[in-house]
């Protein structure tokens, strides 16, 4: 449909003015927000069928969120973000099998409590067609540290309908086994990780959106599970990840859905699919209820058997390289009054093998937890 | 889905005229904060661009006018100078932002029309292509020029209010500044603002009605500052090639997205001969109303 | 498979009516924001990391964690 030209320049001309750099994509966020969350994170005991000796407890987690996000002159804003972790119970310490030849997993006997530190930075540039972030990690804790890095950027096309995103980070880990519990595989060493990263996203319709994204991972260095006793991993780990997501409104019901899907890939032999669903409902002005769906679906890596033969050039019992389906059913619920914003959330995430696309053994140390989050939000205005 | 909002009715005056603030709020503090908000938005663009305000931007840009020194403005200003640059080059010449002093020649009051040698006085001092300005400063070549922002900022202030009232998360909200209106409306449960178009003939009856659901309306007309001499009508919109009042439509009321660009197209509508003006009207593929100088009323104004 | 999704892909971005800035009132709402809640993000993904052999998508990998 052509624009009548008088009209596109009086339109192209007031759209200059401040009073419409609102509706601009790119603008600094116009007031200060504040944000903390509290989250309970508790795995279900390991049965006694699985295990060698009974049910055994197995990891728990406290979690606190903190969240600050501000507008600094006229184009920039800085985020911070502190999570602090406090972590402890039994994790699985290597398989073995059972006279009846079942294979079961023997947990670390003592309980493990440990405390992880994350404190990230980022400060962003916003431009009329975009914006730049570049952003530090820094996170602590016992046995564990790391320094990342990362420079992101987007840009939009001249009709505000395309943006072009890319992003790339280095990490530094350094791994400091803590000894005692169980023997570890090593007493100091490190790992490098590297990604890139490429998207697109399209405004479809006035109610729609579509983006694609394509990831690329290398990790270098140490890349066993120290705490493992039967695990030797190869030290270099190569990763695709191709991507798509989708929103959008219906105008009857006043809600939104969210479908995402994630292909996985790396040169261990991992392949996996992931898809996301949620529906965003209003209830009136100030409540939004939101259920969401997960389904995930992973195979196993090459080097991966419950018993794990150490003759071999790599192995690995860990359930977590084994072949699994997992679900994640939850739900979310946001309150608004004032500048004030309310969250809680609660998920159930259950696995089984035979929930997967991809076949292989069953591991005994599969997971199941519940998670609750409650969140507090706070909009300067 | 809006039962639980409550209607927030505001009026103030400003910009020369009877404002108004009206809004759907779940929450009385946030409904309170918004409308000081949009309000003080209004009176801050009245006290940066009015001509009356000794301490304006425009009374420091006129007082500088045929000095050296070129006076500094900011983004916004710029912007406002950017779109009357638009509206000079769309009317052909006929909108001047430096057409203000033609005031001085008349007064509608009086009923007396002025003399052609006031007027010839006044003419050399009219030219927007003249004046020097760029993003950063503006100078007025002669002494005795005058811009006048006020056939634009109030169409501003209404689309900065709106903007305003839709950063504190009003969601059904509308401004009107004296005529000029702008609405706020996201979402479906945003209920179109019934507006109606004032009557040239009697002011207090409405010739037409139209649904505002988002966007904004305004409206130009001949009707209010106008005399009659030896049977002629001559109404305050004035060419500023001639000095003298256009021939033109008797009122118009355009909207658009942006109350802005429908009150620069108002006046540009204004502007022209009536043949010349419906013609435009029809083709700028905005909805139009307007009434010429027979009473007679033209184009139709469609709830989006 | 790879030629469906390609041409999938340009057959979204291509074909889609230009809506104005003005218009995009309802893709700025909170419920149409690609990561409306980030920290409920991060911390899922964490875990999602931290418990699953796949990590990333959307953006680049940021910093490690002890999930060896």
């Amino acid at each position: 449909m052509e624009k009548n030209p008088a009209l596109l320049a009086l339109t192209s001309s007031a759209l200059l003015l401040p009073a419409y750099q609102g509706v601009r994509a790119d603008a600094p966020p116009e007031f200060v927000e504040l944000g903390m969350r509290y989250s309970k994170y508790e795995e279900d005991d390991t049965k006694g069928s699985k295990t060698f000796g009974g049910n055994s407890q197995r990891f728990d987690i406290d979690a606190a969120q903190f969240h600050l996000l501000a507008p600094v002159a006229d184009n920039w804003a800085v985020a911070v973000d502190v999570q602090w972790e406090d972590m402890s119970g039994a994790s699985p310490w290597f398989v073995g099998q059972s006279i009846d030849g079942d294979p079961k997993v023997i947990m670390s006997g003592a309980s493990i409590e440990d405390t992880r530190t994350e404190v990230s930075v980022t400060t962003r540039y916003y431009y009329d067609r975009g914006n730049a972030g570049l952003n530090y990690v820094h996170s602590d804790e016992d046995d564990y540290e790391s320094n990342a890095i990362a420079l992101d950027g987007s840009f939009n096309s001249a009709d505000g309908m395309t943006t072009y995103s890319a992003a790339i980070s280095t990490s530094r880990d350094d791994i400091d086994p803590t000894q005692g519990a169980v023997p570890t595989n090593t007493l100091h060493d490190n790992k490098d990780i590297s990604s890139a990263w490429v998207g697109v996203s399209q405004i479809i319709s006035k109610n729609a959106i579509v983006r694609f994204g394509l990831a690329y991972t290398y990790r270098d260095g140490f890349l066993t599970d120290p705490y493992k006793l039967r695990d030797r991993r190869p030290d270099e780990r190569k990763e695709w990840a191709v991507s798509g997501g989708y929103r959008q409104y219906f105008m009857w019901p006043d809600g939104a859905l969210h479908a995402d899907y994630r292909y996985f890939d790396d040169d261990w032999g991992v392949a996996s699919h992931t898809v996301n669903l949620a529906w965003h409902q209003n209830l009136g002005r100030s409540t939004q209820v939101i259920p969401f769906l997960r389904y995930y679906s992973q195979g196993e890596a090459d080097f991966f058997a419950n018993i794990a033969d150490t003759e071999k050039r790599y192995y690995a019992d860990d359930y977590r390289l084994s072949s699994f389906g997992a679900i994640t059913a939850g739900l979310r619920v946001r309150y608004e009054i004032g500048n004030w914003a309310i969250s809680a959330v609660g998920e159930r995430y259950e696995t089984d093998e035979s929930w997967g696309v991809f076949s292989g053994d069953e591991s005994p140390a599969l997971l199941n937890y519940w998670r609750y989050s409650f969140g507090l939000d706070y909009v300067f205005r | 889905m809006s039962l639980s909002h409550s209607h927030y009715d505001h009026r103030f005056k400003a910009m020369g005229g009877p404002c108004r603030l009206r809004l759907d709020c779940a929450d009385a503090t946030i409904a309170k904060r918004a409308i000081a908000a949009a309000e003080a938005e209004v009176v801050r663009l009245e006290r940066k661009y009015s001509r009356y305000l000794p301490d304006s931007l425009t009374s420091a840009i006129n007082r500088a006018a045929g000095s050296a020194h070129a006076v500094p403005i900011d983004a916004e200003t710029a912007g406002l100078l950017g779109f009357a640059q638009t509206l000079w080059e769309q009317s052909g010449g006929l909108f001047d932002l430096t057409a203000g002093i033609l005031r001085r020649a008349w007064d509608f009051r009086s009923g007396k029309l002025p003399a052609q040698s006031t007027i010839d006085g006044l003419l050399p001092l009219i030219g927007w292509d003249r004046v020097q300005w760029d993003q950063n400063v503006i100078l007025l070549p002669e002494p005795g020029m005058e811009i006048d922002f006020g056939g634009c900022v109030k169409e501003y202030a209404s689309d900065s209010a709106a903007a305003v009232l839709a950063s504190h998360g009003i969601e059904r909200g509308l401004v009107d500044l004296a005529g000029d209106m702008a609405a706020v409306g996201v979402g479906c449960a945003a209920e179109p603002w019934s507006v109606g178009i004032r009557n040239p003939r009697d002011s207090a009856t409405a010739i037409a009605q139209f649904g505002l659901a988002g966007g904004g309306l305004a409206s130009s007309g001949d009707y209010e500052r106008c005399m009659l001499v030896d049977g002629r009508r001559y109404g305050h919109i004035l060419n500023s090639t001639t000095g003298w009042p256009v021939q033109g439509l008797a009122a118009v009321s355009i909207s658009a997205p942006q109350c802005l660009v429908a009150g620069g197209s108002a006046t540009i509508a204004m502007l022209k001969p009536e043949a010349e003006a419906l013609t435009w009207l029809r083709e700028l593929g905005l909805p139009w109303f307007a009434v010429d100088s027979a009473m007679g009323c033209h184009g139709e104004l469609h709830s989006r | 498979m790879k030629h469906l999704t390609c041409l999938f892909i340009l057959l979204c971005l291509s074909a889609c009516e230009t809506v104005q800035p003005w218009e995009r009132g309802t893709l700025a709402r909170r419920e149409m924001q690609w990561e409306p809640d980030r920290m409920e993000i991060s911390l899922q993904a964490q875990i999602n990391a931290s418990k699953e052999a796949s990590s990333g998508g959307q953006g680049a990998a940021g910093g490690g964690c002890g999930c060896n």
